[in-house]
């Protein structure tokens, strides 16, 4: 029987060995950290590749849904241990998210907090980003310092200013399509992930080239 | 040797006034009669020492009571409270000893042979049951002695409490009331024809005449009233679901004081789970309204982690009736737990363990406020290919022992959709049978690739049925996503991002 490697990733692909350690241990503890990007650029894929070796690990983690978009079955085949995964769909009210985002945060129980502010999946890219004040994001800021958790918001754009100490911009590569010259399968898209802010200075390697696989 | 035998009686007087008192603490100290709304005229069933002084006596009508001088209250009986009393009062009596019997309302028996190294000599423990029946809101009186009777006696003629020293039951007894045996009708009448009116006249009887004359209930009678008490307790299991209950003698129509009747159940609630060191992993409420003929609306929910903790009980529950109050005003309210032990978890030594038990059901409970009951969870895959097909269950404070195993292939580099909820409809064009223009809300633009159609169907046994066809595009912005037909309708079942 033939064996086809067509659907195994090429050398390189995902977060895997040192790259997932080194893109991990750039977000600090008990800090407000950033990962922006347009849509389809990766974003959402790197936060389920965080969660997923973050709850992989035995660590619990928490996902403030403010879109209703987390897909769990992504997550799970992502490899994400869904019972270290602790879920809160916000019903896209952007304020009760952030308020939720503080709570978990200040229990200090949980390793990652992932705030996801990203837009609906159909907003119209013009969309503004929402109108959160400053206030909101210094309030993150305090209510994550002296804990052990990492406080990671994830949207379209910056949007928590100089409270947060790590921002990561996702750059949207271009996307790999199976079979020519009419496609026949989506195989997945790559991404361009840089800090482009740390404080203090980011010693990982920066920018990393990953490649998400469908 | 013979094991010395240590009965122990917990006894509450008036008991159907203190389960008044329990439910309504603004009624402690104060004139109370109880009343039997079944029996005609409203009779006084019970009356509170406060209102005995006042003259109000079981058997006047609530007229009557209310003629006394000074100010009256009145109650009607409420069932319920009195067997939530009378639970907590068994709860009380668990906690110190194993083996506990039910005597009646208010009265309870514990084996208190054999505690002294767990809680010192007997009036210590005497001491221990009256003040944990006080935080359980019962006003108790202990007795303890070697057999029942002379354990009940004691109880009852105590302030406070009484312990008699062991072997001197018989002595403690001689000049109790032949009642306190619990005679029947007939043989109460035979003893007193026989001029017998104390437990020591009896006991004084010979033997022999007594069996010849009553038989072995006769023998029976006479060793209890000498104090001797063979038969083992009868003993008593804590029931499956602990229940606390609220009726009113007005209907609340505001939400407020309604919160503030559930919270004094949840604190009783709580109270009586810590004493037996349990928690509950499910909380189920009820209101009765004062419209529609008395119908009861109910709900339950299931906290994050078992809790006993009643701040954030009450946090759920303010969250859920605010989000939706009853129809019409309350006339009664009912609180109950499925309780569960907890079993004590070890704090890994890197700290870097899942939050404390309380501190993850204070933090839900909050969040829960926010976002409403059943939009948080641990996400649970369900055995069906139906897209987004998952439920939520409590997040567990257990730490596994183990690292979680990975349920899926990937090692975190897998493309991660988006998805609408619901899916949202969308135009989509074709041409040769495949998308080439798509326009949904917020999204529209030319396909510049597309692979499909990725065929999904289940459950065609039922009436739930469902097929899909699922097509991968790529819009000419860039914009990944993933759409279904139906067979009828397009829909964009999210982004890929």
């Amino acid at each position: 029987m033939a064996i086809t490697t067509e659907s195994l990733p090429p050398p390189g692909w995902g977060l895997e060995g040192s790259a997932a350690a080194s893109l991990l241990e750039a977000f600090p503890r008990g800090q407000l950290s950033e990962i922006v990007g347009p849509r389809s650029a990766g974003g959402s894929s790197l936060v389920t590749g965080l969660l997923a070796h973050a709850t992989a690990a035995g660590e619990l983690a928490a996902l403030v849904d403010g879109a209703d978009a987390f897909d769990p079955a992504g997550a799970a085949a992502a490899g994400a241990a869904l019972r270290s995964l602790f879920w809160v769909r916000a019903g896209r009210r952007l304020d009760h998210a952030c308020r939720a985002a503080e709570l978990l945060a200040r229990s200090g129980g949980f390793a990652w907090v992932v705030l996801d502010l990203a837009a609906d999946p159909t907003a119209p890219a013009h969309r503004p980003a929402p109108a959160l004040g400053p206030a909101t994001w210094i309030r993150l800021q305090r209510a994550v310092r002296d804990t052990p958790t990492r406080l990671v918001v994830h949207a379209s754009r910056h949007l928590a200013g100089s409270a947060a100490a790590l921002v990561l911009e996702v750059a949207r590569g271009s996307a790999r399509w199976a079979g020519a010259p009419r496609p026949t399968r989506l195989e997945g898209i790559g991404s361009r992930v840089e800090v482009v802010r740390s404080r203090p200075p980011s010693p990982q390697p920066s920018p990393w080239e990953v490649a998400w696989r469908l | 040797m013979a094991a010395v035998r240590r009965i122990g009686c917990l006894l509450v007087p008036r008991f159907a006034a203190a389960a008044a008192v329990r439910a309504e603490p603004v009624l402690g100290g104060r004139p109370l009669a109880i009343l039997d709304e079944a029996r005609p005229g409203r009779l006084v069933i019970e009356a509170s020492a406060e209102a005995r002084a006042l003259g109000v006596l079981p058997g006047m009508t609530e007229a009557a009571a209310q003629a006394r001088p000074g100010v009256v209250l009145c109650r009607e009986r409420v069932p319920a409270q009195e067997a939530a009393a009378q639970q907590a009062l068994l709860e009380v009596a668990v906690v110190h000893s194993p083996r506990v019997e039910e005597a009646g309302p208010g009265e309870v028996y514990l084996d208190a042979a054999g505690l002294g190294a767990l809680f010192g000599d007997e009036p210590a423990l005497a001491r221990r049951l009256a003040a944990r029946a006080r935080i359980a809101g019962l006003s108790a009186r202990v007795g303890l002695a070697g057999s029942r009777v002379a354990a009940r006696l004691a109880a009852r003629r105590a302030e406070e409490l009484v312990c008699v020293p062991p072997g001197t039951d018989a002595t403690h007894l001689r000049g109790a009331p032949i009642a306190l045996l619990d005679l029947s009708l007939e043989m109460a009448r035979r003893l007193a024809r026989w001029g017998i009116r104390t437990l020591g006249e009896l006991a004084d009887l010979p033997g022999r005449a007594l069996y010849e004359r009553l038989g072995p209930e006769g023998a029976r009678l006479q060793a209890l009233a000498r104090g001797e008490d063979p038969r083992p307790l009868d003993p008593w299991r804590p029931p499956p679901r602990f229940e606390e209950t609220r009726e009113l003698d007005w209907a609340l129509d505001n939400l407020e004081p309604l919160f503030a009747l559930f919270a004094e159940c949840a604190d009783r609630l709580c109270a009586r789970l810590e004493a037996q060191a349990l928690a509950a992993d499910r909380f189920e409420w009820s209101c009765r309204l004062a419209a529609r003929g008395g119908e009861t609306i109910a709900g339950a929910f299931v906290p994050p982690v078992p809790t006993r903790e009643a701040r954030a009980v009450m946090a759920v529950l303010r969250a859920t009736l605010a989000a939706e109050p009853p129809p019409a005003a309350v006339t009664a309210l009912v609180l109950r737990a499925q309780p569960v032990r907890v079993a004590a978890s070890q704090e890994p030594l890197d700290g870097e363990g899942r939050p404390s038990p309380r501190t993850l059901a204070e933090t839900v409970a909050r969040v829960i406020a926010l976002v409403g009951p059943g939009n948080l969870g641990v996400p649970v895959l369900l055995d069906s290919h139906r897209p987004g097909a998952i439920r939520l269950d409590p997040l567990s404070a257990t730490p596994s022992p183990l690292p979680s195993p990975p349920e899926g292939r990937g090692n975190g580099g897998v493309l991660t959709l988006r998805r609408c909820r619901p899916p949202r409809p969308a135009r989509v064009r074709l041409i040769g049978g495949r998308p080439v223009h798509l326009r949904a809300e917020g999204l529209a633009g030319s396909i510049v690739a597309s692979a499909g159609p990725w065929r999904t169907s289940g459950e065609w046994w039922l009436d739930s049925r469902w097929v899909s066809d699922e097509w991968d595009v790529e819009l000419a912005d860039g914009t990944l996503g993933r759409l279904a037909h139906d067979g009828s309708t397009w829909l964009l079942e999210g982004i890929y991002d």
